[in-house]
């Protein structure tokens, strides 16, 4: 311990140094960015056209799909990893977001920006509703009362949609930004991408920021946050508003985009999807929730790939990629997590860095 | 004549059959080191809980800054000045210790989850204060080169000085330790009641202290509160309390 007085203290700076080399990368990664949407569509590099196993069976569709995802795993994340709360519920907040789309958009007409900005209150709305339980119960209890509110969410929406449409669904017509109509799978790509980009960035914000931390600390350590003078039912609810916003919004772009959801769009399956996302990608993450969607959209058709090349393989090969494909991506979900539950609560990243140590450890010897 | 800053009147507190305490009366002045000493079990962390309000008394007054706050939720009486450190460490293991310091500043803010994601320009302001306020507690505790750790990789005694670091940030009148110098070397006991000695002189806070370390105790504070089996034995000045019989027995037995 130092006898320096009170004030007069160096200050050190906490960011980290933006050196050549990082820029660089950077720079890169936006060039990537850029590109990957015009690869995907022209499906040739200067011309000289690749074969869909070159561009691992990538397509745009895809792409823009998991940035959809994206929102849900990062908005997901935020409650889960940082606020201490589990949601099974998350999925309805994607039926929230349409079922307003289809009355802002499909039924009054009014254009994106409305019907996104309604979806972001009636969202917050239908999320504080949602994360009133968690004033009263915790744990096991909390998490089946999301699931309560996820079959309200999702009877209204059926009620909804045959009251006003039919059994096709709502059909979801002309997304535009202003002059720019939402036309065209690139178009999509910039838009998602820019909102994808800023979500992310908004949330890390928020967990180096007053309310954020106190929610990290609350997540920490309940009672030494209520000490330092939080209110964590009041903290818990602005978590619960946030996130919903976040996936309501995310809900309308994914009607938008796809045109047309019923309320069999989301499904309980549906809702789980984005638990076993940031499972994959760590909970708590923000990073991990881009990661865990990605691997999650993606994984299915790079296998889809392979089993496009496993002409001579082995039968087992042939039996497990090609005759049941479908059983056998979701048994390779399942069971990867499985094992990052019980190995690396920290999804892939953390079980990839113990692995890594393990191996080390045995070279080491 | 002036109101103490914290008095405790009456106040009983019963877990079914058990009394932890039972009529507890004590003051704690303002700019006073006040210590509340007693074997083990008689009822310290119990008397804290009921201050910071983490337990509800089953009876009896508490009245801090001349309010009336027995029984108010616990975030509420931190509002109202009070910060404490817990007995068993309480800190947030997933946030670095800067970070840790820096929940502290909690209350000295107002922006809310918006404008910290949009950084806006009051949530800016507010995190520049409290950043340059948690630099200088990490100073002041001499632990800045460990800002970047996590409370899990420090020693016992050092995970024990940051929550008395964010205690200090917090915006308050009154701080409570629960055995602050628990598992320290001599030297560190010597070092932190330097410390403590200080924060009332600089930063003009007063203290209610829980410590088994007689020695330490009697050096540091103005007045001991002794506790057994959830009664008051003994309440006075180091020198009146070191002498009395009551309290000489209720140590017999080596309970330090
Ligand atoms: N939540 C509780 N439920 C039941 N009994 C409790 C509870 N909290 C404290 N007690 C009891 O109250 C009595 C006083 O405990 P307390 O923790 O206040 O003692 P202490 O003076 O802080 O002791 P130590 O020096 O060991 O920390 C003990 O008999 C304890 O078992
Ligand atoms: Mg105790």
């Amino acid at each position: 311990m130092t006898e320096a007085p009170i004030t007069a203290v160096p200050r050190r700076p906490m960011a980290k140094a933006w050196t050549a080399s990082r820029a660089i990368l950077a720079a890169l990664g936006i060039a990537a960015l850029i590109y990957l949407p015009f690869l995907l569509t022209e499906r040739a590099v200067f011309g000289v056209p690749l074969s869909n196993g070159m561009l691992l069976n990538l397509g745009i569709t895809q792409i823009n799909l998991m940035l959809i995802f994206m929102l849900g795993a990062l908005s997901l994340n935020f409650l889960t990893g940082c606020a201490g709360l589990i949601s099974i519920g998350h999925g309805a907040f994607y039926a929230v977001g349409a079922m307003t789309g289809a009355v802002v958009g499909t039924q009054w007409g009014l254009p994106l920006p409305v019907v996104l900005v309604a979806a972001a209150l009636v969202g917050a709305l239908a999320g504080v509703i949602a994360g009133l339980p968690s004033l009263r119960v915790r744990g096991l209890y909390f998490v089946l009362s999301t699931l309560a509110a996820h079959h309200i969410i999702i009877f209204i929406f059926q009620e909804y949609q045959f009251e006003f449409f039919d059994v096709a669904g709502v059909p979801y017509t002309n997304p535009a930004l202003g002059p720019m109509a939402l036309d065209t799978p690139i178009r999509w790509y910039f838009f998602l991408l820019v909102l994808v980009i800023a979500v992310y960035w908004g949330l890390s914000n928020i967990l180096k920021s007053r309310e954020g931390r106190a929610m990290r600390a609350m997540h920490d350590h309940e009672l030494a946050a209520t000490a330092m003078g939080a209110d964590v039912r009041i903290l818990r609810l602005k978590a619960f508003a946030l996130s919903s916003a976040i996936a309501a919004v995310a809900g309308a772009l994914y009607a938008y985009y796809l045109t047309n959801a019923t309320s069999e769009s989301f499904g309980i399956s549906f809702a789980i999807q984005f638990i076993a996302m940031i499972i994959i990608g760590g909970l708590g993450s923000l990073p991990g929730s881009l990661f865990g969607a990605a691997i999650w959209l993606l994984l299915p058709s790079l296998i889809s790939g392979l089993a496009a090349n496993v002409g001579d393989a082995p039968a087992l090969v042939r039996v497990l990629l090609v005759d049941n494909r479908a059983q056998f991506v979701q048994a390779l979900f399942g069971s990867l997590v499985i094992v990052l539950l019980i190995f690396a609560p920290g999804g892939l990243p953390d079980l990839s860095r113990k692995l890594g140590r393990l191996f080390a450890r045995e070279r080491g010897q | 004549m002036t109101e103490p800053l914290l008095s405790v009147d009456s106040l009983d507190m019963r877990f079914g059959g058990i009394v932890a305490l039972d009529h507890i009366s004590l003051t704690a002045e303002k700019g006073a080191i006040t210590a509340l000493i007693g074997p083990n079990g008689a009822g310290k962390t119990t008397m804290f809980n009921c201050i910071t309000g983490m337990y509800r008394p089953t009876s009896g007054s508490i009245r801090f800054a001349g309010r009336e706050v027995a029984g108010r939720p616990a975030f509420e009486i931190a509002r109202a000045g009070v910060a404490r450190t817990f007995q068993n460490l309480a800190l947030f293991p997933g946030l670095t210790v800067f970070e840790n310091i820096l929940c502290g500043a909690y209350l000295k803010g107002s922006s809310g989850l918006l404008q910290g994601a949009l950084r806006s320009r009051r949530s800016r302001r507010e995190e520049h204060e409290a950043e340059a306020e948690a630099w200088d507690i990490l100073g002041f505790l001499g632990m800045e080169d460990l800002a970047a750790s996590k409370p899990a990789e420090l020693p016992y005694g050092q995970q024990k000085q940051v929550e008395f670091g964010r205690a200090l940030m917090q915006k308050s009148q009154l701080v409570l330790l629960d055995e602050p110098m628990a598992g320290m070397s001599a030297g560190e006991k010597k070092a932190m009641s330097d410390l403590i000695l200080r924060v009332r002189s600089d930063m003009g806070k007063s203290f209610l202290i829980v410590e088994h370390d007689i020695p330490v105790v009697m050096e540091l504070s103005d007045k001991i509160v002794v506790l057994n089996f959830g009664r008051k034995i003994a309440d006075g000045e180091p020198e009146a309390v070191r002498n009395d019989p009551k309290v000489i027995a209720a140590y017999i037995g080596g309970e330090d």
